[in-house]
Order: structure tokens, then C-alpha cells, then sequence
């Protein structure tokens, strides 16, 4: 058997400092498309560099606290206490930087609707990421089927 | 281990194996001599006992014992986990943690977990966990790629 190559530890940092950054983006950039439709309802075609800043870098440190506090809630297989009660703490914090930080004018309505279009936001993603965990699930299976048939004496 | 060979000009042909305590080396020469080769030797209820490797559901290794699970039998077999693999190089067996080696042949079904992790059910039931390390090695043997 060929001798398997370890990873070290700087690559495993990096695979999950990597993921924190694609959920920073991901979340980032579904943010950004509320505050723009937000900004667009209130007649206005600009939006805040200083409050897109706050928003990425809101994204990135909630990234780790979904990922090194509740377990990746996101990604996991099944929505349990845990993964829930991670989904409503980071969606309130979520709420309270943008209602601290005026992205909606410190309108309590608005951020009531932010904070449910969060939750949205996460039930979409846990639910594509199982999807795709299903998809998977056929065609390891498949291919699995093939091998045995293959290697079966 | 001392070989003796001897050239005998008549009688009857005879092999003496002489050993202080069984071990793997001397069960395979028994095995091959008594036309069963390609058979894995090890304790179970305190008793030597052989089995077909393809028998074996996964193995496993607890301190410095390698235990090996069939559907009715644990058998407590000599060595390593990668002595098992080097001397039975066979692509059906695969490491698929640092403790553990599971027979392909014998998985029931696959299940894809989160990050990049998947969850092996043996015909017998048992659940494996292939982690994110050695998971991407299982995806190209599955694929015919190694």
C-alpha cells in the first residue's frame, strides 16, 4: 500500500480558514443584495462603502463563530438544539451590528425583516448543501455497486 | 528462521516445521502447505482458527492488537494494520482511518457526510467513518483511478 501523505497542520488550517471565507462571501454578497433592495425601496441608487466594509467584515468573524462554536451549522446533516439555537445567536448578532451600525437607518421593522430574511438565507444554504450531500450519496453508491461487481470473486 | 533442506535418495517426502510459539509466518507456511494459502490465521475464543480474507467486514486496531470482524466471528490476528496491508495487497482492502481497514466488497451502502467525510455501513451493520483524510483515496479507488 502506498505510503498516504499526511497533512499538515498548516493545510488543515488553511481548508478551514478557506471555508470561512467562501461562507463570508456567500453571506456577504446575500446581505448586500437585501441592503441594495433596501436602499432601492428608500429611492436611492448608492449604497455605504463604510457599511459594506462592516458587512464583510461582520461575515468573516461570524464565520468563525458558526464554524468553531455551533459546528458548522450550516453544512450539518441534520438542524438539532444546537444547530438551531447557533442559527438564532448568529442572526441576532447579525441584527444588532446592522441596527448598531445604521445600515437600515435604525429601523426596528427593517431589521426584524433582515433578521428573517438571515434565517431564510441559512435554511437555503443547509438545505442546498444537503441536496448536494444526497446527489453524492448516489453516486458513491453507483459507484460502489460497479467496484464489487468488478472485484467480487 | 533456519532453513534446512535436505535431498533424501528414497521414502517418503516430509516437512517438519519447528516453531517455540505460532506466529503469522509459520501460519501462512501451514496454510500453503496444506493447500490453504490464501487464508488469514488468528484467536478466537481462545482458539486458532483460520478465515477467508474475503470474509473479514473490516479490521480494526485497539492498542497493539489487530482484531478482524466477520459477520459471526472477532478473530485477534498477529502484526499490524500495515503488514495487513502489505502482505495482502489486494484493492478490495482499504485504510480508511489510522486505526481501521474496511473490505469494500463488504459495504453495504455510502453516505455522504459534511466536510468531505463518508459514512460506511458494513453488511453487518457496523457504521465506519472514512475521515476527510483518507476519503478522496476512497472516491479514486471506487472510480478504478489507483
Amino acid at each position: 500500500m502506498k505510503e498516504e501523505k499526511k497533512i499538515t497542520l498548516w493545510e488543515r488550517y488553511l481548508t478551514r480558514e478557506i471555508g470561512i471565507e467562501f461562507k463570508a462571501c456567500l453571506y456577504f454578497f446575500a446581505f448586500l443584495f437585501f441592503y441594495c433592495v433596501w436602499r432601492m425601496i428608500c429611492g436611492s441608487f448608492e449604497a455605504s462603502i463604510l457599511h459594506m466594509g462592516e458587512m464583510i467584515v461582520c461575515c468573516y468573524l461570524i464565520g468563525y463563530v458558526q464554524v468553531y462554536a455551533f459546528g458548522n451549522f450550516d453544512e450539518a446533516e441534520s438542524l438539532k438544539l444546537r444547530e438551531g439555537a447557533g442559527m438564532l445567536i448568529c442572526t441576532a448578532i447579525y441584527g444588532a451590528v446592522s441596527y448598531f451600525c445604521g445600515w437600515f437607518e435604525g429601523k426596528l421593522m427593517v431589521t426584524l425583516c433582515f433578521a428573517a430574511y438571515i434565517l431564510l438565507t441559512y435554511l437555503c444554504v443547509f438545505l442546498i448543501y444537503r441536496t448536494k450531500r444526497r446527489i453524492d450519496d448516489k453516486k458513491l453508491n453507483e459507484e460502489l455497486k460497479i467496484f464489487q461487481t468488478e472485484h467480487r470473486k | 528462521m533456519k532453513i534446512d533442506i535436505q535431498k533424501i535418495a528414497e521414502g517418503e517426502e516430509s516437512i517438519v516445521i519447528r516453531y517455540i510459539e505460532p506466529n503469522p509466518a509459520v501460519d501462512r507456511i501451514v496454510g500453503i502447505l496444506s493447500g490453504q494459502g490464501g487464508r488469514l490465521w488468528g484467536k478466537a475464543d481462545g482458539q486458532r482458527v483460520s478465515i477467508e480474507p474475503a470474509a473479514i467486514l473490516y479490521l480494526e486496531s485497539v492498542d497493539d492488537a489487530v482484531f478482524a470482524y466477520t459477520a459471526d466471528k472477532v478473530l485477534r490476528m498477529e502484526g499490524s494494520l500495515s503488514s495487513f496491508m502489505s502482505e495482502w495487497a489486494d484493492e478490495s482492502f482499504f485504510r480508511c482511518s489510522k486505526s481501521m481497514v474496511i473490505n469494500i466488497n463488504r459495504v453495504a451502502s455510502l453516505k455522504s457526510l459534511s466536510s468531505n467525510r463518508i459514512d460506511a455501513t458494513m453488511e453487518g451493520g457496523e457504521h465506519i467513518i472514512i475521515s476527510r483524510r483518507y476519503a478522496s483515496e476512497f472516491r479514486r479507488i471506487l472510480k478504478g483511478e489507483r
